[in-house]
């Protein structure tokens, strides 16, 4: 589906400020995969400390295993998306 | 920049460019009530949650209450963006941006009340360090984590072809818009990248969304309390989000539609539509509100009555009639028939029910606790300033997080109203055509099967 | 392992209260003051209820005293978020004061109302309170323990002179003050214990059974005071 969007300017400079903000972006792609992979952390933590103290670890494999996919599925999009577009550029 | 369509919608960047005052005045009110919101909160931080009217049996409130209401009003987002991008609806092209936003804003509002309520802030990172998942809240605080992020990606992925629009038109704040844009072109590489996302995140975000408000019934409904221990909470609770999201779109929109002037944008037809679905939700609500109390009534359980009479007749019918009206009957009355003053209806609706579904989460959460089962006598609940001033607060607070979303990035989609100018046209038609049965062509090679 | 359970003799309750303050002065149970307790703000470990007698309004009441009622399967603990709330090994349904977050689910959660939360900071540490019990800090639950700590005590006596905490070296201190003998504590496991007798009676009940919540404390309705 083509899109009119963009304004067709396609005249992008490679310069010293350009470097900053290709490694600001490449700074979020990074920001989001320490969060996204920080709550899985956290989520697997959980799982351990249920074990460890016998509190119904089933809930909490239970409850991961629907979430920590989720997380992925969200985190790949985003990548997808990071990597799909940052990478296109260069390619110019 | 030959693009003739960028003077076309310059209405749209207009609030970008340009800060009027108006925007000064809305901002310093909305200060005020943050700092009350404010100056609340830190006396509760100080002496404690004495401060509030809460007590011994009324141990949850206003905060507990906005808590539902708040994650309530997030699941605009879904419902009209990912709904309506989904089942292709052409009229959601300068909605969708306004609801995206609402979800994340509200999303932060909504989990903020929370820590509002929490008797020790301070130990707030004990949910992390040794949350368990037995507890509802656990599931609470994992689902909403996911919707925010899902719907934080859901609203930025949409929006980075006009953030590159931004980068390239507007002068100011270049770092920003240069960095967000992702080095977005319009390249047709890029374009598959950005719908495919768009359509997976769409795709994803509704199961999310309907399992966050159930999870917050939960928090309710797993326990062994009159009123509360109810099997249909889940959906009721996802209608009612649902239900308060359109409410609160409809009005955000018209308030943007007065201040930025998008009349050519936001048109009655759009009001009507959602008017429309307001209605249905209406309905949907209520016959979720009779099924519930008629169940409570037939059963006829002594504890169930007890918080069953306290909202119909007792202390709290004010707040249960109050609710049955603003919810059922004012939207009702002013959305049956939309062909004439369409907005004015529609905002009065929408209005209503904003109200109404802050008293239906009331009504739910405070009159089950204030009518325990052994005979304690029925504990009264009355907030006080510093309940009000968190109130007031949040309200206020969600609404300058929006407006100075509005100053940051467009609040219509710009790229999307293009395309629906220039793609959208040519693609319903073809659509539609493959709605109807073929009459001029033969018919196509698909082999008949006998039957 | 000893089930520690309570057997309350609504026959024999006066409603005297004296259970109240000895459990308030055990525990060091903050007094909220005149202004606190019209808020609705009273903590009560131990609270005696009253009720209208149906059969006789206007002119009998009747007396329902309520500590924790540590139940088997309580609807408290499985909500805590944190673990602040928790069924110890002994069957007594523990609060950890450091721990608690003061979301108050578990007062939410509570169908006996037993759970009780520090609107401000009532007290602090001072001469005169019960240096086993620790003093609450603002903003979090706090609840009856069975006086924890006095079979936390028995059990190291016991140790020391080498033996098993006998029968009656436990007992809390509501039981222990009730002047009509209405409060009786015991091991619920030991078929000769008082306890294990009176909650095999046909009077015994237990607050809000339906519930399934397996309360350890059992009552025995009013018969025979009563008509």
């Amino acid at each position: 589906m083509p899109s009119p969007s963009g304004g067709g300017d396609m005249r992008r400079l490679t310069s010293a400020p350009d470097r900053t903000v290709r490694a600001l972006q490449w700074g979020i792609a990074a920001g989001t995969v320490l969060f996204i992979g920080a709550i899985i952390l956290w989520i697997t933590h959980l799982i351990r400390t249920a074990w460890r103290l016998g509190d119904v670890p089933s809930a909490s494999i239970g409850i991961s295993l629907v979430a920590i996919p989720v997380f992925l599925t969200v985190l790949g999009v985003g990548l997808y998306v990071f990597w799909g577009l940052l990478t296109d550029r260069s390619e110019r | 920049m030959a693009d003739p369509a960028d003077t076309r919608d310059a209405a749209l960047l207009a609030p970008i460019e340009r800060t009027g005052r108006g925007f000064y005045w809305t901002v310093g009110l909305l200060s005020l009530l943050i700092l009350w919101g404010a100056v609340a909160y830190w006396t509760q931080f100080d002496e404690g949650l004495g401060v509030t009217g809460l007590h011994q049996p009324v141990s949850w409130g206003f905060y507990v209450t906005n808590f539902v209401f708040f994650i309530g009003i997030s699941h605009a987002g879904t419902l009209i963006s990912a709904i309506l991008r989904l089942s292709k609806a052409e009229w959601r092209r300068p909605i969708t941006r306004m609801a995206e936003v609402i979800t994340v804003m509200v999303l932060f509002i909504g989990a903020g009340q929370i820590l509002v309520d929490l008797g020790r802030p301070d130990r707030m990172m004990n949910i992390i360090r040794y949350g368990r998942y037995q507890s509802p809240l656990l599931w609470d605080a994992t689902s909403i984590s996911a919707y925010l992020t899902a719907s934080m990606i859901y609203l930025y992925i949409p929006m980075i072809p006009d953030i590159a629009i931004l980068r390239d038109r507007v002068r100011k704040r270049k770092l920003l818009y240069s960095v967000l844009a992702m080095g977005w072109t319009g390249s047709e590489h890029q374009q598959k990248v950005l719908n495919r996302a768009i359509a997976i995140m769409a795709v994803l975000v509704i199961p999310i969304a309907v399992s966050v408000h159930t999870v917050v019934s939960f928090v309710f409904s797993m326990t062994l309390q009159p009123m509360w221990r109810s099997t249909i909470f889940g959906p009721y609770f996802v209608v009612g989000a649902i239900f308060s999201g359109i409410a609160a779109l409809i009005v955000a929109m018209l308030v943007f539609r007065k201040a930025y002037g998008l009349h050519g944008y936001l048109k009655p037809i759009h009001f009507r539509y959602l008017g429309q679905l307001l209605l249905v939700m209406s309905l949907l609500w209520f016959y979720f509100t009779f099924a519930e109390y008629l169940t409570a009534y037939y059963g006829n359980e002594p504890e169930e009555m007890h918080v069953f009479w306290a909202k119909f007749s007792g202390p709290f019918w004010p707040f249960f009639w109050g609710m049955a009206v603003t919810n059922f009957v004012i939207p009702v009355l002013c959305l049956v028939r939309l062909g004439r003053h369409t907005i004015g209806k529609v905002l009065t609706a929408s209005l209503s029910v904003t109200v109404g579904m802050w008293l239906e989460r009331f009504i739910i959460v405070v009159p089950t606790l204030s009518n325990p089962r052994l005979p304690f006598g029925e504990g009264i609940y009355f907030p006080t300033w510093v309940e009000w001033g968190e109130l007031a607060g949040s309200f206020a607070l969600f609404a300058l997080f929006f407006v100075l979303f509005t100053k940051l990035f467009p609040v219509i989609s710009i790229w999307e109203i293009r395309e629906g100018r220039e793609v959208g046209l040519k693609e319903v038609e073809e659509r539609l055509l493959t709605y109807l049965p073929e009459t001029a062509e033969p018919r196509h090679a698909e082999p008949e099967r006998g039957w | 392992m000893a089930r520690w359970g309570m057997v309350i003799d609504l026959d024999r309750c006066t409603g005297c209260q004296a259970c109240v303050m000895a459990c308030k002065a055990e525990n060091n149970v903050p007094a909220v003051g005149a202004k606190e307790a019209v808020r609705g703000r009273i903590i009560s470990w131990m609270q005696v209820l009253t009720e209208e007698d149906e059969e006789h309004p206007g002119e009998v009441k009747r007396f329902l005293p309520r500590p924790c009622l540590q139940c088997d399967d309580p609807p408290c603990t499985k909500v805590c978020p944190v673990y602040a709330t928790y069924r110890d090994p002994d069957g007594i349904v523990a609060q950890i004061y450091a721990r608690c977050i003061g979301c108050r689910f578990c007062m939410a959660a509570c169908p006996y109302n037993a759970k009780y939360f520090n609107w401000y900071r009532y007290q602090k540490e001072a001469p005169g309170q019960n240096p086993d019990v620790s003093v609450r800090p603002k903003g979090v639950v706090e609840k009856c323990t069975f006086c924890h700590h006095r079979l936390q005590k028995a059990r190291e006596r016991a140790l020391a002179e080498r033996r098993e905490v006998a029968p009656g070296e436990y007992v809390p201190a509501c039981a222990e003050a009730c002047p009509a003998r209405a409060i009786i504590f015991g091991d619920l496991s030991d078929p000769g214990s008082e306890v294990f007798r009176l909650a095999r009676s046909p009077r015994a009940f237990r607050l809000l059974e339906e519930l399934g919540t397996k309360p350890k404390v059992i009552y025995l309705t009013e018969g025979e005071g009563r008509g």
